[in-house]
């Protein structure tokens, strides 16, 4: 009903009418008073021409930059009068865009080069994140739960029996079963222990002493014995050495702040009241 | 075969072996006729008749383990993405893939299980940057109608509708003026951009970002897309822009991009690749024998630049499988997996049975050996993959945590039930879409060039999102024993050649052996079996193909024909989205040699590893967001990995 209205030429008509009046009412008022001074420089000249060139892939003529300058010359000056009379409240689409710009800027504002001060102190309140993973050399028994479904309980305690007494030496080639990916592991991260054997192993290899067999550490593939042979403590890396690592960081987490605090300090500026929804509301009143 | 007949230490055997070593009394060892110990010892020194040096790690500079990456993310810089509502950019894709936690387009917080060992981010390079232009409301973009419209729409809150129309225009060389090309700033910062991202994710050892975009040749809406990855760093990528479709500056046909990457080899001295996807939504294009540009017969040139260029052929990933079709392979229960078939990437034409041929892996492989036998030269030589195409910028395809192909698609109860693509011709549901999939790659270390390399040789295998190793050797002279080896990739690479490689010459009365294993992903589950799959082309000129079980789980057996009819079963419950690992293995390894092998004819052979039945993503939706999902919405998956192949050319 009311969009079948709204094609209504005639109301189409009367409401244009009433926007010009308003207008016209609006520049009336202000026809005393000096006039708003438009000024089209030589930099804005040139751009409205690169802008043609973008489109049309040639440089503009002298007509066609005139035609270009009105254009845009039309352009801020309804713009400003549009603005003024408030028509570019509740539309969506400006909205939209200005939030947008808003957010944009918040981004911009948070990314100059940081100082190696700024990076020091991000790095010590973040130690986890850039602390550098122990590596482990080790060497695994393997017990298969494909091959030794039923008996992997009583082979795994006579291992662990056996292995008791052992030490590095023992060729642990001869015992257990193969495992696709070796049995020898070298310099290798928990992340990567993780990735090879899943995070239960990884979890219970952190903790462990080195030059000694330890386990059973049961995984999705079985069950394995583990000696760690060495264990490079990981740490915290210079800064020096980490700097790219860091900066990314360092200005992954301004930009997100910044966008954070822009909008709570602007949203500081503002009482906020939110109405409850209409139905609700009449039910309340009428309790 | 089934590994369970390998021969194992009792309890006993190992005791006393033990006892040997530890405490050197070398009494025992020699009884021990059931030992696999000493079994091994026989069968290693058969593989390494010299004394292997004293540290066992020298000499070992083949790949030990496998990299899982993405060669297919695409970001908020490819048009389509932005306007689907993706807001996330090459920074924050890369980011995600290194494991750490990003907030999504939609609001929500993601995070992979595992963070990846490698990931391109390959947006379109057709209006790359387009959508940061558009929505920045460019001025000689919105002078259009098409742009204003688009404009409007995405500002609006409809921009999946617009996505489709620009997809559309796009498919149909209808795109606004203004539209951003090489040569123009808004171009070129969104290329410095990429490169820069990927510069800096980039850390060699741990993670590898690669260079790439992809070349989306849609003419008339049939999918020819190939992605483009760089082995150098930007200091070379940065000196070219990447090669579009639109004329005049680019080209729809193939022939135009190869001529673009020798170009730019030889201008730059960058090495660069090219891998295809989605044949099926290309509608008889991707692998032609025919080629659709010029009406002809694919000629020698065709052939020798297709082999050059494209190493490795994307076969799995959200918009469906591309290994083969139940209409090609009858004879496959396992073929019928995640189809696609509808029509083309627009569903603007249907799809007609005679198309297929030229869509799917399996079919092109043994169409390259017919034209091999003609051209001397076989085009569609190319290795395996599987990658994500995701337009989100998370690279997140484990059922349990699928973030979508879209943003408008990412986790939300009514995902599933909206149509995907819809026009007068067909509909593609949201829940059609597949969680996959991920390139696993045998490199030696975890770097641009060693995995652009091991890319090259085409030593990689496809999976559909879980992570498991899948070792495949060929060889004259892998025998049984070599099964139970404790080393067996090297044994594999001693007496064979990997994933990838090629067998010739044959032996006096020999047949060619594979040397085969799979591990399951570690927190994945269990697998079903393992098969080969082999083509061939007969005397008689026709190809063929067949499949062998070569090792299945829970004590099944292999019939004469080599074919396990006994399904493994299921554990899923769909309801509360759970399986478990009481059926199947974690493991497997045999060693399998072809019976019917002929000596005169070519032939090819991939694997494929079946896993046991798992809730699909859908079922963790249906749990999580509590909808009941339509009867014709699968509920489970069997995830799967397909090797590339093995040839054997006479």
């Amino acid at each position: 009903m009311i969009v079948r209205l709204l094609r209504e030429p005639l109301l189409q008509f009367l409401a244009l009418g009433a926007v010009l009046f308003a207008l016209y009412g609006f520049a009336g008022k202000r026809g005393v008073e000096v006039p708003e001074k438009i000024v089209v420089s030589a930099s804005q000249a040139a751009s409205l021409g690169d802008g043609f060139v973008r489109t049309w892939r040639r440089p503009p003529n002298e007509q066609e930059l005139q035609s270009l300058i009105e254009d845009y010359i039309r352009d801020e000056i309804l713009y400003r009068e549009g603005r003024a009379a408030g028509l570019d409240r509740d539309d969506v689409i400006i909205r939209r865009r200005v939030r947008q710009k808003m957010e944009f800027l918040a981004d911009e504002m948070s990314t100059p080069e940081p100082s190696d001060a700024q990076l020091a102190a991000y790095l010590a309140s973040n130690t986890e994140r850039f602390r550098a993973e122990d590596r482990l050399t080790f060497r695994q028994v393997f017990l298969s739960i494909t091959r030794r479904a039923d008996t992997i309980e009583s082979d795994s305690k006579q291992l662990a029996g056996i292995l008791a007494r052992a030490d590095g030496a023992v060729d642990a080639t001869a015992l257990g079963d193969a495992f696709l990916l070796g049995e020898e592991f070298r310099d290798v991260s928990p992340s990567k222990v993780t990735s090879i054997f899943g995070e239960g192993v990884a979890k219970q290899l952190s903790g462990t002493e080195t030059g000694r067999w330890q386990g059973p550490f049961a995984s999705g593939f079985g069950q394995h014995f583990i000696f760690v042979s060495e264990r490079v403590p990981g740490g915290l890396p210079p800064l020096d050495v980490i700097r790219p690592a860091v900066q990314r960081e360092w200005a992954n987490a301004r930009r997100m702040e910044a966008g954070q605090k822009l909008y709570a300090s602007l949203r500081g500026r503002y009482e906020i009241v939110i109405e409850p929804p209409q139905d609700k509301a009449a039910k309340a009143a009428s309790r | 075969m089934m590994i369970g007949r390998a021969a194992y230490v009792s309890v006993t055997a190992l005791a006393g072996v033990c006892a040997a070593f530890v405490f050197a009394t070398a009494v025992v060892a020699e009884d021990q006729t059931t030992d696999i110990g000493t079994l091994d010892k026989e069968t290693a020194d058969k593989a390494f008749p010299a004394k292997p040096p004293y540290s066992p790690y020298a000499g070992r500079n083949f790949p030990t383990r496998p990299y899982f990456g993405d060669t297919h993310t695409h970001t908020a810089y490819s048009m389509d993405a932005g306007a689907f509502g993706a807001r996330l950019g090459p920074k924050d894709a890369y980011r995600f893939a290194k494991g750490e936690e990003v907030i999504a387009s939609s609001g929500q917080r993601a995070k992979l299980s595992r963070p990846l060992d490698f990931m391109v981010v390959a947006d379109h390079s057709d209006g790359m940057g387009f959508f940061p232009q558009l929505i920045g409301g460019d001025a000689g973009l919105l002078a259009t109608p098409q742009g204003r419209k688009w404009y409007d729409e995405i500002n609006s809150g409809k921009g999946a509708q617009a996505a489709l129309d620009i997809i559309t225009s796009f498919g149909k060389g209808q795109m606004p003026k203004g539209f951003p090309t090489p040569g123009t700033s808004a171009y070129r910062s969104a290329w410095r951009e990429t490169i820069k991202a990927a510069e800096e994710a980039n850390d060699p050892g741990r993670f590898t970002a690669f260079i790439g975009y992809e070349w989306t040749s849609n003419a008339g809406g049939n999918n020819l897309h190939r992605n483009i990855i760089w082995r150098d760093n930007g200091a070379k990528a940065g000196l070219v822009e990447p090669y579009t479709t639109l004329p005049p500056l680019g080209s729809s046909n193939p022939r135009d991009l190869w001529k673009w990457m020798a170009m730019v080899e030889e201008k730059t001295g960058a090495e660069i690749l090219a891998l295809a996807h989605n044949g099926n939504l290309s509608n008889g294009r991707m692998f032609p024998i025919i080629e659709s540009f010029n009406g002809k017969r694919i000629d020698r040139e065709y052939a020798e630049n297709r082999t050059r260029w494209e190493p490795l052929y994307e076969v799995t990933q959200m918009k469906g499988d591309g290994e083969t079709h139940p209409f090609l392979s009858p004879n496959d229960e396992f073929a019928n997996y995640e189809r696609w078939d509808k029509g083309n990437l627009d569903l603007t034409e249907v799809k007609k049975p005679e198309m297929l041929e030229f869509e799917y892996v399996r079919s092109a492989l043994k169409n390259g050996l017919k034209m091999e036998a003609e051209l001397g030269l076989n085009p569609y030589k190319f290795g395996l993959v599987g990658s994500t195409d995701t337009h989100t910028g998370l690279s997140a395809v484990e059922e349990d945590n699928f973030f979508g192909k879209t943003s408008s698609s990412e986790p939300s109860a009514g995902r599933a039930t909206h149509p995907f693509v819809k026009t007068d011709k067909a509909v593609i549901m949201g829940w059609e879409t597949t969680a996959a999939g991920y390139a696993a790659v045998w490199a030696a270390e975890n770097t641009r060039e060693a995995i652009f390399d091991a890319m090259k040789r085409r030593e990689t295998y496809a999976t559909t999102g879980p992570r498991m190793v899948v070792r495949f050797f060929g060889g004259w002279d892998f025998e049984a024993a070599d099964a139970n080896n404790r080393m067996p990739a090297r044994v594999g690479y001693t007496k064979g050649v990997p994933m990838g490689g090629d067998l010739n010459a044959a032996p006096n009365g020999k047949s060619p052996s594979f040397l085969i294993a799979a591990l399951k992903d570690p927190i994945g589950a269990n697998l079903d079996r393992i098969q080969v799959i082999k083509g061939w082309l007969g005397k008689d000129g026709q190809t063929q193909e067949r499949i062998y079980d070569v090792a299945v789980s829970g004590g099944r057996t292999i019939d004469a024909d080599g074919r396990s009819k006994t399904s493994v079963g299921s554990t899923v419950d769909v309801a509360n989205a759970t399986w478990t690992n009481t059926i199947g293995a974690g493991e497997m390894i045999t060693v399998w040699k072809d019976p019917e092998f002929d000596p005169a004819l070519r032939a090819f052979y991939y694997v494929r590893v079946i896993e046991i039945p798992t809730p699909r993503w859908t079922a963790y939706d249906a749990k999580y967001f509590a909808v009941k999902m339509p009867a014709e919405v699968r509920m489970t998956t069997t995830e799967r990995a397909y090797t590339s192949p093995i040839w054997y050319t006479p």
